[in-house]
């Protein structure tokens, strides 16, 4: 197990590694290729090929040409929406998720194991079926139609996963840490400024991760309470996939995920290290 | 445009005219704004209704159509969200029986007076009339008219097998499939394998075998109907058109095979009226391919009907209601219909717009006229696969056995029977 | 002042309370009453929009006689079994590969994990490219000579299933590639030095000193995967559409299609509860295991 010593044993492992990885560059190659050809060179030849002419046109219909109905400006104004959705809601259902996960597992109090075991289920309750209770809660808080609303539902929604993540890390302080803390006459808040918040970037990172690339990638909700102008990125995407009557754009559609891809792709290509690193240094206990 | 007939224009401008009707009345005075939601966004649909809304912009009104990209289902969710939040759109897409059952869930405006300003009922087909007024007053209004029983021929194909005449009957046409594949035509029928196109294939063949026993078995679920000989050799007909098909095409859309059907590799398609567009779009030309009425047993030819709808909900802001009131104007005006099917390649609603102008196709003036003689011969009947003929949740129930049935090649077709008399009951 | 002691205290810690119980009602509460309205919806004749009204176990006879269901409850055992495992060994195999040292380590582990920042859009449709035989690696590798290959699982309704495994497997064993890599990088070095002191091979090492560490790791990636198989919805949608026919149909497909494309919100509550149901059969006996891991534990 010493790096760089090249045994045949090695060089099997680097085979099969590199091997697995180009598996898993595929699916991405292949629409990372379509969206540098034609929607005519796609529909006349095969869906996987190489390109015959670099169509980097695609790119720039994608990004402020293309048209959803009347309006004609590709995919750019949508991808500011949906950071105008995601970026909030990351940081508020983290920050809350951190003091409630704080809450659960360092301050014992009557009831949380009942309250940590039903935000547990909500990580596995289809969002297909709060649809209609949150178009009810939406309509109660006169929030149809707004990004606040949405920045509200995958607040709460987040709630149960940054909960669930910060808990179980936080877990792993020691009780001693807080023992003294408290001794010391440190109440809910300092020791929680003082002590658990400089502990914890490693999992703070992993819950934006998280939630980020969730709430961007998030279709069902964008596009059923916002309206016009207001659509999330996906619901832009989709306007180019899903026009039943007409030809595929495989070319510019190709471009057009990719663009939408990218905030997510840059947070885990950067965030990568740090989301193993910080499951490391105690979420997965 | 030179286009329409001088009634048709009159018409037209008898319903402008009718400005004065009590309804409407308060909405003089303000300027016209109409909030629309469809699910029209790309595409010759997406161009189509942009195209319809410069001219709502032209009369002076302000525009405001939220498109939501997606399937029909995603559009729906958005407008039962407009619904219960106490907010309809002043206009929305929706089509079929679902009409009648959405005009149940709120309030809907009545457009009587607009109607019948316009003389509309007389050049409607009643099937199609009869949907947009459940309850004897008009709600909503068609817009423009697909069939979804069109059979593309390949050229190229067509020249392989030496053939030269359109199949008029299923015979003809099950005899054409075999010359072509004789002749090396691998895959003769071109379909591909969503959902509605597995009841496409159904319908085509029920309602070419016996529009009659269609009617009676999907328009009015008739449980005797359902069990008719007639569907089980539509059944049988459609395990044919199966196993003509190319088994890769499993869940693909049907444009997959455009390539192969253009080359003459696939010879024949059952599509709607929109697939025309869409070769044209991909860079294939109208000699490529010919367009002929679906295969009729009794030689004259069947009219699956789909047709795209506004609903029209009710709203109390003056603005909106003059907005409604200039939309239905437009929507049955000769002259918006020819613009809005010339760019969709579809067939207008008015049964009195001529199609012999440069703008139209000939496979647009073949569906015109199939409409007028099946009309004529009370063969125009609703497309159960485009959600025309039952309300969504019947038309699933049929549909999951019908592509169950296209999809698995062990279920006979006394099976399949059996399975969609339970799936009737079932969703009853 | 008159007010007593006690109540000046809850006065004066009342920011606390309100900061831990906020949150917590908030992700509590929104659940509590989801699932309470859709039991409540499950019981009433609602077609299109939610309706008072009762009708009994209507609905959830209903859904259990529909073919869709039992297809779907067939489809998510199965689904769930192997995706679950698959991912389990994949990850865990990826995990080891990565720890062995290995150059270029960042660039693969973003290689491993990039499949879940992307969404079902690209998942969904690249996948159904490369695995239609018509299009994908069937008839690539066919064109490279070898003819006879087949690999047209996506078209073949027994095998169809296994496409969506593949395509979770590919989008989410990453992630439990990071909590093993996780669990791995977290063993105590001097353990594992102390063992081959003691003359224990590599495999004697994997068992006797890192899986009990990574045992706890593999119960939270169950968690979290059996969370990702049963919502499951997207990637099926734009993969397979349920089919070939109703082939490849989900719990939460039917429960969305139900409720929304076929206007039965009382049916589509229904197979939602039903889902619900299921999920605590299977969470419960989870609970009962960390209540007993906790017992031994405080014991100790």
């Amino acid at each position: 197990m010493h790096r760089g010593a090249f045994t045949p044993g090695r060089a099997f492992v680097y085979a099969v590694v590199c091997l697995i990885a180009a598996a898993y560059l595929l699916p991405f190659a292949v629409v990372a290729l379509n969206s540098l050809r034609t929607a005519e060179e796609i529909a006349q030849t095969s869906m996987i090929g190489w390109p015959q002419s670099w169509a980097f046109g695609n790119y720039a219909i994608a990004w402020d040409k293309f048209c959803v109905a009347q309006t004609c400006s590709g995919i750019q104004p949508y991808m500011a929406n949906s950071a105008l959705v995601t970026i909030p809601a990351t940081i508020i259902s983290t920050l809350l998720g951190a003091v409630a996960g704080y809450a659960v597992s360092l301050w014992r109090f009557p009831g949380d194991r009942w309250i940590y075991g039903i935000i547990t289920i909500g990580i596995f309750l289809p969002q297909q079926m709060r649809l209609l209770p949150w178009t009810i809660v939406l309509r109660e808080t006169a929030l149809t139609n707004t990004l606040t609303g949405l920045v509200l539902i995958h607040t709460i929604q987040g709630l149960s996963f940054t909960t669930l993540f910060c808990r179980n890390y936080y877990v792993a302080i020691p009780q001693e840490l807080m023992r003294a803390a408290r001794i010391d006459g440190a109440g809910f808040f300092r020791i929680f400024w003082r002590i658990v918040l400089p502990l914890s970037p490693p999992i703070l990172i992993v819950t934006v991760i998280w939630q980020f690339t969730h709430i961007w990638n998030e279709f069902l909700y964008g596009v059923t309470f916002t309206t016009g102008q207001q659509q999330p990125v996906t619901a832009a995407l989709i306007s180019l996939t899903a026009a039943v009557a007409d030809v595929p754009q495989h070319g510019v559609q190709s471009a057009a995920v990719m663009i939408a891809a990218l905030p997510t792709l840059l947070v885990y290509l950067f965030g990568g290290r740090y989301f193993v690193r910080g499951l490391t240094a105690g979420a997965v206990k | 445009m030179k286009t329409i007939t001088r009634r048709g224009a009159l018409a037209g401008a008898a319903g402008l005219a009718a400005a004065t009707s009590p309804g409407f009345s308060r909405a003089q005075a303000v300027k016209p704004r109409l909030t629309v939601i469809s699910q029209w966004s790309a595409g010759s649909d997406g161009a189509a209704i942009t195209a319809l809304g410069k001219k709502f912009e032209e009369k002076g009104g302000v525009w405001q159509h939220s498109p939501v990209p997606g399937f029909t289902t995603e559009m729906m969710n958005k407008l039962r969200a407009q619904i219960m939040a106490g907010d309809p759109p002043a206009c929305s897409q929706l089509k079929g029986p679902e009409i009648a059952a959405w005009s149940k869930i709120a309030p809907v405006a009545t457009l009587d007076e607009l109607v019948a300003a316009a003389g509309y009922e007389k050049v409607v087909a009643p099937d199609l009339a009869k949907l947009h007024k459940p309850g004897g007053k008009w709600i909503a209004l068609p817009l423009q008219i697909y069939s979804t029983n069109m059979l593309f021929l390949s050229k190229r194909a067509m020249d392989k097998a030496k053939a030269d005449k359109v199949p008029v009957t299923w015979a003809d046409f099950n005899a054409l499939a075999e010359q072509m594949k004789a002749a090396g035509v691998t895959h003769p029928i071109a379909n591909g394998g969503t959902r509605p196109d597995d009841g496409q294939k159904f319908e085509a063949a029920i309602a070419g075998i016996s529009p009659t026993v269609y009617r009676a078995a999907f328009m009015n679920l008739d449980a005797k109907a359902l069990k008719a000989p007639e569907v089980k050799a539509a059944f049988a007909q459609v395990r044919k058109i199966a196993d003509w098909m190319d088994p890769n095409t499993a869940a693909q859309h049907y444009s997959t095979n455009l390539k192969r059907f253009v080359a003459g590799e696939m010879g024949m398609m059952i599509q709607g009226g929109w697939a025309q567009g869409v070769l044209l779009n991909s860079g294939f030309k109208l000699e490529d391919f010919i367009i002929a009425p679906g295969p009729s047993d009794n030689g004259k030819p069947v009219f699956l009907l789909n047709a795209d709808a506004f609903i029209f909900w009710q709203r109390k802001e003056a603005d909106l209601q003059a907005g409604q009131k200039l939309m239905a104007q437009l929507v049955m005006d000769p002259a918006i219909q020819t613009m809005y099917s010339q760019i969709t390649g579809s067939i207008p609603v008015r049964t009195d717009v001529d199609l012999s102008g440069a703008g139209w196709s000939d496979g647009q003036r073949r569906t015109a006229a199939a409409l007028k003689d099946a009309v004529a011969s009370n063969q125009a009947v609703l497309s159960l696969a485009h959600n025309m003929a039952q309300e969504n949740g019947m038309t699933a129930a049929i549909i999951d056995v019908l592509t169950e049935y296209v999809k698995n090649k062990s279920i006979t077709p006394d099976q399949a029977v059996a399975r969609l008399t339970d799936a009737v009951e079932g969703a009853r | 002042m008159s007010t007593r002691p006690a109540t000046l205290d809850t006065m004066r810690r009342l920011p606390e309370y309100l900061v831990i119980w906020v949150p917590l009602l908030l992700a509590a509460g929104h659940l509590i009453s989801f699932a309470l309205w859709t039991i409540w919806v499950s019981f009433t004749p609602s077609t299109l929009v939610p309706v008072t009204g009762w009708v009994g176990l209507r609905n959830y006879n209903a859904v259990l006689a529909t073919r869709n269901w039992n297809i779907a409850f067939d489809n998510l055992l199965l689904f769930g079994t192997a995706f679950v495992l698959l991912s389990l060994l994949m990850g865990l195999g990826l995990a080891i590969l990565l720890d062995q040292r290995i150059r270029g380590e960042n660039v693969l582990r973003s290689i491993f994990l990039y499949p879940l920042a992307l969404s079902f859009v690209v998942t969904g449709t690249a996948w159904s490219w490369l695995l239609n035989p018509g299009i994908g690696i069937q008839k690539l590798v066919n064109n490279l000579g070898w003819t006879s290959f087949r690999f047209d699982w996506l078209i073949d309704r027994d095998m169809a299933i296994w496409t969506i495994v593949i395509a979770a497997v590919w989008q989410s064993s990453g992630f439990a590639m990071a909590l093993f890599l996780a669990g791995l990088r977290s063993v105590d070095a001097d353990l594992v030095k102390a063992a081959q002191i003691d003359g224990a091979g590599p495999l004697r090492i994997y068992r006797r000193v890192i899986l009990p560490v990574l045992w706890p790791i593999t119960v939270t990636v169950v968690v979290i995967q059996l969370q990702f198989a049963i919502t499951t919805f997207d990637l099926v949608r734009a993969l397979t559409g349920g089919g070939p026919g109703i082939a490849t149909q989900l719990p939460a497909l039917v429960v969305y299609d139900f409720m929304f494309q076929r206007g039965l919100l009382g049916r589509g509550a229904a197979a939602a509860v039903l889902m619900l149901l299921t999920l605590l059969a299977v969470l419960l006996p989870y609970w009962a295991w960390r209540y007993v891991q906790h017992r031994r534990a405080s014991r100790a």
